[in-house]
């Protein structure tokens, strides 16, 4: 069952990031399903409007405790993973997957696995 | 043309030889089988850490094909950790079908037999239509358990022939007391691949690979020798076990880990050499600088830690025999199990700890090392089931191995020295 909700506002210092919100995904699965799955045009986009806000954005969450996110700073915190998340694309492959790689799909994140962090 | 190569990892390690290697084992049935009675019945395994049960009636599964078996890894109203068969005494149902949880007790959910933290049974409903039925006989089946340095290992056979601190202190007596209690935040993932198990640990036992597999990834994280070989800082080989030492390039990001939590120049000639080519990753550094709950300085290391005192050490490839692939760094640590399912399927479960971070800046860095790695993995495990392929067809009997390879010959070695013992009637 899955329930549709709307889409995770953004803190309004950082409104302007709101068009790529598609890319706040709380699970490593779903990010790396998105970088996977997009064109690198579109990860270039991205990255290119998060890069120019990183230290911004980590200066502002950096006060809020990080295993108590309220959602807006959640959902932007969410996106800084994602930005995470493309860095080899980007920076190494040049193209959303890995070179000659194993299959994503195949390499699972265990998501229950307890020692992860909260976020 | 020829240049003279000079040996000299495989000059201390005589027995091993430096011949060819045969394959057989990669691909035999029959020899997968002794392995199975010799190696995984009978030695210690590793199957996670005392941080994943921190409270009494915490408990988790491990399924272990290797062995025939399903074991249950559970904290007692004591503390002790105890492992035993998740088998019935009743009629064999498995006492616990989730993977990970907490009880106060397992109840059987056939016939509700119930069985406390140590195994014993205390509940039988409607005991007295039983026949001669005294519960002190009929508890769960132990297997023998011990924890190293906070990593559980069990061990099928009850009267193991080694402790466990007998098993590991020959070779590892020197890290013990590297900080495994403070780098408590853990990721995993697992794949079945189809290899033999041992193909796959052999991919992870070498950076001879690094240069090629990793040329777009992190190849520039390694020293690199003046001819562009990455040869290793040392190798030891044990009974059993065997190391390898890698140095790093202290001006990368994922090649200086250290940097992160000891700040400093070092840090920032990382972000500054890696700003243009790299800014994600320097905006990671960045971000991290300062976040981690301890500080770590390699000097606080125990001494086997970069044994060798390199100046740009980056990590220490520890195999605990026999499937068990721990790489050491200043401040943080990869664990990774190869274990069968069968001949030619294995199960990787990989596991990396990081130290815990205060920040949304400090767990943005750890998801860039965290993703760095994870994309590195696909790269080693991309070659596994072709390998497995072309040993297949038979066409060659024999690898050839160079010196800087010296810990796949040893643990080819370990594990044919094993399986051919004669057995003592
Ligand atoms: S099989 Fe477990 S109670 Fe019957
Ligand atoms: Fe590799």
């Amino acid at each position: 069952m899955s329930t549709h909700q709307n889409p995770p506002t953004l803190p309004p210092r950082f409104a302007a990031l709101q068009t790529y919100i598609h890319w706040s995904l709380a699970t490593e699965t779903e990010r790396t399903r998105m970088r996977n799955t997009s064109q690198m045009a579109e990860i270039v986009a991205f990255k290119d409007a998060m890069l120019v806000e990183v230290d911004a954005i980590v200066d502002y969450l950096n006060g809020f405790p990080l295993d108590a996110m309220p959602p807006q700073e959640a959902a932007l915190m969410h996106m800084l993973l994602s930005l995470a998340e493309v860095a080899p694309a980007v920076e190494a492959y040049r193209q959303p997957g890995v070179i000659d790689g194993y299959a994503f799909e195949r390499f699972k994140a265990d998501e229950t696995f307890v020692m992860r962090p909260p976020i | 043309m020829n240049k003279v190569i000079k040996l000299h990892l495989h000059d201390r390690y005589p027995e091993l030889g430096k011949g060819p290697v045969p394959v057989e084992p990669y691909i035999s049935a029959p020899y997968f089988d002794k392995e199975q009675a010799k190696i995984f019945k009978k030695t210690w395994l590793h199957v996670g850490r005392v941080e994943e049960i921190p409270k009494a009636g915490d408990y988790f599964v491990k399924d272990l094909e290797a062995c025939e078996a399903s074991i249950i890894v559970v904290r007692d109203k004591a503390g002790c950790i105890n492992a035993m068969h998740n088998v019935c005494s009743h009629r064999m149902n498995q006492i616990v079908y989730e993977k990970r949880g907490q009880a106060r007790k397992f109840f059987c959910k056939f016939h509700g037999w119930a069985y406390d933290l140590e195994g014993k049974l205390t509940g039988v409903p409607e005991e007295e239509s039983f026949f001669d039925l005294d519960k002190c006989d009929h508890g769960l089946t132990r297997v023998a358990c011990d924890v190293w340095q906070g990593f559980i290992f069990i061990n099928l056979d009850p009267n193991p022939a080694l402790s466990l601190a007998e098993f590991m202190q020959p070779m590892f007596r020197d890290i013990e007391g590297y900080p495994f209690d403070k780098i408590t935040t853990g990721f995993q993932w697992s794949t079945v691949v189809n290899c033999n198990w041992k193909l796959a640990l052999d991919a992870f036992q070498e950076a001879y690979h690094v240069a090629y597999v990793h040329g777009r990834s992190i190849a520039d994280a390694i020293d690199t020798a003046a001819d562009g070989a990455m040869p290793p800082l040392d190798a030891l080989c044990g009974e059993f076990h065997r190391r390898l030492s890698i140095a790093g390039n202290p001006k990368s990001v994922y090649g200086n880990p250290n940097a992160v939590t000891a700040g400093g120049a070092a840090a920032q000639q990382a972000i500054a050499d890696s700003a243009t080519a790299k800014p994600i990753a320097a905006a990671a550094l960045r971000a991290g600088l300062g976040s981690a709950t301890h500080q770590f300085r390699k000097e606080d290391l125990p001494k086997g830690m970069n044994w060798t005192g390199h100046d740009n050490w980056l990590f220490d490839i520890n195999v605990v025999f026999p499937d068990f692939y721990l790489s050491l760094r200043p401040n943080y640590f990869q664990a990774y199990n190869f274990r069968p399912l069968s001949q030619g399927k294995t199960l990787l479960e990989a596991r990396v700890y990081y130290p815990e971070m205060k920040t949304a800046g400090g767990r943005f860095y750890l998801e860039y090392m965290k993703v760095a790695l994870r994309d590195v993995l696909l790269e080693d495990l991309s070659t596994l089931e072709r390998t497995q392929s072309a040993v297949q067809t038979g066409v060659k009997k024999e690898m050839l191995l160079q010196d800087f390879e010296l810990l796949v010959r040893h643990g080819a070695h370990v594990v044919d020295r094993i399986v051919n013992e004669e057995t003592k009637a």
